[in-house]
């Protein structure tokens, strides 16, 4: 009785807090391609102009990243100006919160079909790399090697610490400009 | 390893045996199809495959309405579209794919045309598109390898763009696939070793890859035995009838597990390395299977120590010690293919391939990071990786 009171509770909070994470994610994947080479790299071999979103089924939280060219990725909030090249898509809320929360990794949702690949796959799995590589950098290594398939043994910490500073307070800007604007 | 949670699904109706061509004319009646069409190849067609088809349709009194025997290795648009065509001015209601890899994505693709509409293929690429059942579909699979005749994906060329078009969806699989060892008999050795060795791959990844499910893993295993116990034994004798429905079976039971648990790094090595160097994809499989379960060797240590059981049966698994199993079952893998390469010279490097170019491994490697079954390898895959796996494998 008490469990079923607290239930439309528990799934607002879910669905607030995939949200809140796809808003960050978002933010942190533009960061991470102004300060890393290697997300700079992935990123090139992608088309100017391409665009990326991941979603929840049918029509729940989203974030949408552009390719603009040389490497950078663009933040474009939850709604794309033009149909997306790539949809990564949640197949129910609660799917996207194990991953968001760090409860399964990207690669297990995967092989759980938790998540459906909408347009070239090749892409897809680029930006899952870059979304690994965002995870590496801005989780505790603790956390990260639960969101992800294998911490990269080329990162170490001082340079962890610094892109994730940097992330970190590049995200924060994007967001009190957008609470400005 | 294991999932805590998995998906498994495989509505094909399995006719395999002795004389399991002749009940395709009752199966095609029971869905009251009374006009079928035949999707193959030439060298199928020139091997005498279809007769026994079009015999046993006959003496039920089905006429097969008509027959394009021109698909090409690599199907594409326009071929379907001309298919799809045939298939409307004849009035068929039916397809019968009879063939490899190539007749059986074909067919899946014309029967979405015939079904859904259109002329262009095209706009039916991707994941989920198709919402409805499509025509009856059969499948006949003239090879023991592809497991196509049991997976809900087909990829076919865009000519005009030149790239390769995936289509999934659980409607492109056929109602039913007929195994019959007399499709196999005439099977050249070759093609007979690289085929098996596509079907174990399938089963070995299967069982050692991130998707991999208790009823998955029951599949890999029944079809790595099968294959471990018959292969050499057809390539001593390819008459032997028991022999090739064993191998034949094997393929299907492989590609039941596959397309239910997926494949990892041996296959996105093939895939890049047969679209750059057009190497056939299952003698890509036997080149890199071991090398890639060398690399993954300290996360699949586990379920490939089980492994050996099936390669090499109860004495050798008893006898050896648990410890050393998984470097076992890839000595096991070594020495079937040193028997085909005694038997049929099946390449074992990139370098007897004759094929492969040295300075090609870079792009393999790039194309090979980008592949979708890469996500499913257990071990993360960088390109240093790739290229060190790649490395090994030339020779």
């Amino acid at each position: 009785m008490v469990i079923k009171r607290f239930q439309p509770i528990a799934s607002r909070a879910k669905r607030q807090y995939v949200a809140l994470m796809f808003q960050v994610m978002g933010r942190a994947l533009q960061a991470v391609s102004e300060v890393d080479q290697e997300v700079q790299q992935e990123a090139q071999a992608l088309p100017e102009g391409f665009l990326f979103e991941m979603m929840v089924m049918p029509d729940g939280a989203s974030l949408v990243v552009e390719h603009v060219g040389d490497g950078r990725l663009h933040y474009h909030g939850s709604s794309a100006p033009r149909p997306v090249n790539v949809s990564i898509r949640f197949k129910h809320i609660t799917h996207a919160f194990l991953v968001l929360s760090f409860q399964e990794k990207t690669s297990v949702a995967f092989a759980n079909d938790r998540m459906l690949v909408d347009g070239d796959v090749s892409y897809a799995v680029r930006m899952t790399r870059v979304l690994n590589r965002l995870e590496a950098f801005i989780l505790p290594r603790f956390v990260a090697t639960r969101a992800i398939k294998e911490y990269p043994k080329n990162l170490h910490l001082p340079e962890k610490l610094i892109s994730a500073a940097q992330i970190y307070l590049k995200v924060a800007t994007h967001f009190i400009q957008t609470a400005r604007a | 390893m294991t999932n805590t949670y998995y998906e498994f699904f495989c509505p094909v109706k399995v006719i395999a045996g002795k004389a399991a061509l002749e009940h395709i004319p009752y199966e095609l009646t029971g869905r009251a199809a009374r006009r079928p069409m035949i999707i193959t190849d030439k060298g199928v067609r020139a091997a005498g495959l279809l007769d026994p088809v079009i015999m046993a349709c006959e003496e039920s009194g089905l006429d097969i309405i008509s027959i394009y025997d021109d698909v090409p290795p690599d199907s594409s648009t326009t071929v379907v579209r001309d298919i799809a065509a045939i298939y409307r001015e004849k009035s068929c209601d039916s397809i019968i794919a009879i063939g490899g890899g190539s007749a059986i994505d074909t067919g899946k693709a014309v029967n979405i045309l015939v079904s859904e509409g259109g002329t262009d293929i095209a706009e039916y690429t991707g994941a989920g598109l198709i919402k409805h059942p499509l025509k009856p579909f059969f499948v006949v699979p003239t090879t023991a390898g592809t497991g196509s005749e049991v997976t809900s994906v087909a990829v076919i060329t865009d000519e005009k763009k030149g790239i390769k078009l995936p289509f999934s969806s659980s409607f492109l699989l056929p109602d039913a696939a007929v195994i019959d060892p007399r499709m196999t008999l005439t099977l050249p050795a070759h093609i007979t070793a690289a085929t098996a060795m596509d079907a174990m791959t399938h089963g070995i990844e299967s069982f050692t890859c991130m998707a991999k499910n208790p009823l998955s893993d029951a599949y890999a295993t029944s079809a790595i035995r099968k294959v471990s116990e018959s292969l050499l034994h057809v390539m001593d004798n390819p008459k032997d009838t028991d022999g090739r429905l064993a191998l034949a079976q094997a393929s299907t039971m492989a590609g039941i597990a596959f397309s239910n648990s997926m494949v990892g790094l041996v296959h996105s090595l093939g895939h890049a390395t047969g679209a750059l160097c057009h190497l056939p994809h299952g003698l890509c499989m036997s080149v890199y299977l071991p090398y890639v379960l060398e690399y993954n060797l300290e996360t699949i240590r586990g379920p490939l120590g089980e492994l050996l059981l099936y390669l090499e049966g109860p004495e050798v698994y008893a006898i050896t010690p648990a410890e050393r199993r998984a470097e076992a079952s890839i000595a096991a893998v070594r020495k079937l293919r040193d028997a085909l390469y005694k038997r049929c010279e099946l390449p074992r490097t990139l370098r007897e391939t004759g094929k492969v170019n040295e300075s090609q491994l870079d792009q393999i490697a790039e194309m090979a990071l980008d592949d979708g079954s890469i996500m499913f390898n257990p071990k993360e895959v960088t390109l240093a990786d790739v290229r060190a796996v790649l490395n090994n494998a030339w020779g």
